[in-house]
């Protein structure tokens, strides 16, 4: 039986400048720690979005092009097979769900994944007071030894699939939206339903602007990156 | 438990010896002998070779195999989890865990038929001297009919005639 | 004659349970004191959590998998010696066999710590077994460390009793020349053996059966730690070489191992008329064909990968044979391939000291070896962006020395509490208990020892 929704997502590069205010959005919403600067330099921190910055070209033709990289919930995910607890696993909406419960910490998915979107708690996360007040009460706190990864904003679609239940109506394609989709400026990022025909993110991913990272190496990942390539011009190089 | 042995130092001794108790009338059963090696490429190493060791192991083996097969497949569809798109119950991955489980079973079978063929952990009240410690060769009769008739039979050069009663 | 030579090998062979020297209580004093270092670094470790380690995002494995590796990787030597050694009845075998299952069992020990040393949750790795839990879940099989599990567990299981049958005679001989509470542990410890005929045909037919039995067990537990690498796809993992590659390298490291132990051995025991240049030389000419197998495996893998260029697999590539591993890789290649064949193919060179040298520097090659499959992939994947470093701390060093020091702290013990030469074996090799046809000049120069002549009296023994 095919699965009622889909989530999936297009992100557009040339919408994006770089503002990081998704990774801000990601740690508010989700209650990522904040490492340190200590830890941060030993390679700790924990962005579950990340912009990746390439500059392209010599002085003075640089160009900068900035990409959002996050957890691509691959349909074929390397990650999940090779957990031995199932912490990682496919959900019946096609996400990668990652279960902090069982999560013993051997950290194979880590090194599984060819994204590196997965991070890891080297020690138990610390909201001095009063910071502890910030935290989502929708999305739990993970201990020391457990892997994680972002989501989609798995809180918020629960969230939105029980409120159209309730009120026995179907998602309004826009309305639900992680936190990364939600804070971004420039609309980069685009959330939906792949099993609806009419979401924005189906038709985006068809765009012949759209590229998947990664693409041969068989992953399957669900994300769409939106570029516009030297091709698309007739008088670029 | 009465019995009467000898001691040898030489295994070609120790042949004559068990060769002169059959000549006395005794069976290979009531014939004990006792060293502190195995005396493999002598005749009287030889005589309670036949063992169903190999085939119990292979059984072991084969029920080892069927018991992960079925262990798996229904701990597997007991909670149908997706996992980069392998099935639930994936065959080539399933078989690395089969084949370590038969190769299980069949070594645990081994080591508990040999404890049990060979009679461990023993109980003692069994014939034995602590001279074969020492690289002597006992051979004797446990619960002989008539002791006498059997101690020339022993009595042979280099051995050292002992009862037990 | 005979029993005077089989009296003096059983004396010379338990005389250590009954006699101990001041290296004795140095040795396993020191040693124990690196193990509880060690076990206080892990405790450390514990409490405050694993990030003490010195791995970070995207280096994710670092020297405890390279350790765990290492360790099960040694544990195949006594695989090779003993159980190959018995099925093709190779006499040389018999001084050697029960040092190398030792070290088997003990290797593997250490091994299967790091498993649970390396976990985010380490109090959690009882989820690794198999068992009907409250939470309705089971290990994910298709995953490669649970087939690490069963194919470690089954190779202790296995390699345990395959070391404890052989002992149950020796140990009944020690209870005999015991007294006291030597003698009732022993006693229990031989099960009541006595040593008829019956029971030595069972033992024999059993140890042929285990033989059969642990070789393909111990082929198949260092192709599924192999396997823990090249089912993920990270450049220069995922490479179909791996299980056959891996296991050439544990059986390499392996002998290395054994030769180490058994000169240390010969030593300190004072085993030189039952240790002899013979075996070592033997050892030695394995340790050389392992060597050029295992320059055989490296070349195959690096020609592929430079032949076939793709970019992120030649990026780990240059990164080890050029790049920042560089010193490493070279100091590998030197240890595990040039010292040794220099060494050990020239015939005056491979003496006990030359095999010795050449050990020490494949144990170190190999352990660099295991380190640059790891790391240098892990650090440099599909995505530049996320390339990253590595470097140990003290917490990994400490307990990797803990490691070597346990190993010879349980070895010290073992030779302490059960004679490390199999007395039966030896005394089943001499030449008057073989037939004509076994009789050939290899297994003379393996035991020399009926013409020891009669033992020197009580005063005068070394």
């Amino acid at each position: 039986m095919a699965a009622k929704h889909r989530w999936g997502m297009a992100v557009d590069i040339d919408k994006c400048t770089g503002c990081e205010a998704c990774v801000t959005a990601c740690h508010a919403e989700n209650n990522i720690p904040t490492v340190g600067a200590g830890q941060a330099a030993r390679g700790r921190a924990m962005h579950w979005i990340r912009v990746e910055r390439y500059y392209e070209g010599d002085f003075p033709d640089v160009r900068v092009k900035f990409r959002p990289v996050l957890c691509q919930q691959c349909d074929n995910a390397p990650c999940e097979a090779v957990c031995p607890t199932y912490a990682a696993h496919q959900s019946e909406d096609g996400l990668n769900a990652q279960v902090y419960n069982r999560c013993i910490g051997t950290r194979y998915c880590a090194n599984a994944c060819m994204y590196n979107v997965r991070f890891f708690n080297f020690f138990n996360p610390e909201w001095p007071k009063p910071l502890q007040l910030q935290l989502n009460p929708d999305v739990s706190i993970r201990e020391v030894g457990v892997m994680e990864k972002c989501t989609f904003c798995v809180q918020r679609i629960k969230a939105a699939k029980t409120e159209a239940k309730k009120e026995n109506r179907e998602l309004v394609d826009g309305a639900l939206q992680p936190a990364c989709a939600q804070a971004c400026p420039t609309s980069a990022i685009v959330f939906g339903d792949l099993n609806d025909p009419e979401s924005r993110v189906a038709r985006l991913m068809k765009s012949p602007r759209g590229t998947k990272l990664l693409e041969d190496l068989g992953a399957e990942p669900k994300i769409t990156y939106l570029q516009k390539q030297p091709w698309h011009e007739s008088d670029s190089y | 438990m009465n019995a009467i042995y000898a001691l040898y130092d030489d295994p070609h001794v120790a042949q004559q010896a068990v060769d002169n108790l059959r000549a006395a009338g005794m069976t290979d059963a009531d014939i004990t002998v006792i060293s502190s090696e195995p005396f493999d490429h002598f005749e009287f190493g030889h005589r309670d070779a036949k063992t169903a060791m190999p085939w119990i192991a292979v059984a072991a083996g084969v029920v080892g195999m069927l018991l992960s097969y079925y262990l798996l497949g229904a701990s597997q569809r007991s909670w149908p989890l997706v996992t980069s798109g392998m099935p639930v119950v994936p065959m080539w991955t399933n078989l690395i865990i089969i084949f370590e489980m038969t190769m299980l079973a069949a070594i645990v079978a081994t080591v508990i038929t040999l404890l049990v063929t060979a009679g461990l952990p023993s109980r003692g009240g069994k014939l034995y001297d602590p001279e074969v410690s020492n690289g002597y060769i006992l051979v004797g009769v446990e619960n002989p009919a008539d002791a006498a008739k059997l101690e020339p039979a022993l009595a042979i050069s280099g051995g050292r005639i002992k009862r037990t009663l | 004659m005979n029993r005077t030579a089989t009296k003096y090998i059983a004396d010379d062979l338990v005389r250590p349970l009954f006699q101990s020297s001041v290296w004795f209580y140095a040795i396993v004093l020191a040693a124990g004191s690196v193990v509880a270092c060690g076990a206080a670094a892990w405790t450390y470790q514990i409490w405050n959590g694993i990030g003490v380690a010195g791995i970070r995002w995207p280096v994710f494995w670092a020297f405890y998998l390279v350790n765990f590796v290492f360790w099960i990787g040694i544990s195949h030597a006594g695989t090779l010696i003993s159980a190959i050694l018995r099925l093709v009845d190779a006499e040389w075998r018999r001084p050697v066999t029960r040092c190398a299952e030792v070290i088997t069992v003990f290797a593997l020990m250490i091994g299967a710590m790091f498993p649970i040393i390396h976990l985010g949750r380490p109090w959690l790795a009882f989820w690794m077994f198999p068992y009907p839990s409250s939470r309705e879940i089971w290990p994910n099989f298709r995953s490669p460390l649970a087939w690490d599990f069963f194919a470690i567990n089954t190779y202790l299981t296995g390699s345990v009793l395959f070391l404890f049958l052989p002992m149950i005679p020796d140990l009944a001989l020690v209870r005999d020349r015991s007294t006291g509470w030597r003698r009732k542990l022993y006693g229990a410890l031989s099960f009541g053996w006595r040593g008829t005929t019956k029971q030595w045909n069972r033992l024999e037919s059993a140890m042929q059966i285990m033989a059969i039995a642990i070789l393909p067990v111990a082929v198949s537990v260092h192709t599924i730690v192999s396997f823990d690498f090249s089912m993920a796809n990270v450049p220069m993992w995922h490479s179909t070489i791996f299980g056959p590659y891996f296991v050439a390298g544990a059986i390499f490291s392996g002998i290395a191992a054994l030769i180490i132990a058994m000169a240390v051995l010969r030593k300190f025991l004072h085993l030189e008329k039952y240790l002899l240049p013979y075996h070592f030389e033997n050892l030695g000419k394995l340790l050389l064909l392992m060597s050029v197998l295992w320059a055989y495996f490296v070349f195959n893998e690096r020609l592929t990968t430079w032949y076939g260029n793709e970019p992120s697999e030649m990026a780990v590539f240059w990164a080890t044979q050029r790049g920042r591993f560089a010193g490493f890789y070279w100091t590998m290649v030197t240890c595990n391939f040039v010292i040794p064949f220099i060494i050990l193919s020239i015939n005056r060179t491979r003496t006990i000291a030359g095999c010795v040298i050449a050990s020490f520097a494949v144990l170190i090659g190999m352990w660099l070896e295991r380190f640059l499959i790891i790391v240098p992939g892990l650090a440099t994947k599909q995505l530049p962006y996320s390339w990253g470093n590595y470097g140990p701390r003290p917490v990994e060093m400490t307990i990797m020395a803990a490691t070597f020091a346990a190993m010879i702290l349980l070895y010290t013990l073992f030779s302490k509490f059960v004679p490390i030469i199999s007395i039966w074996e030896l005394k089943a090799g001499l030449p008057s208990r073989l037939d004509k046809a076994t009789l050939t000049e290899a297994s003379l120069m393996s035991t020399r020892l009926d013409e020891l002549g009669p033992m020197p009296p009580e005063g005068q023994r070394p």
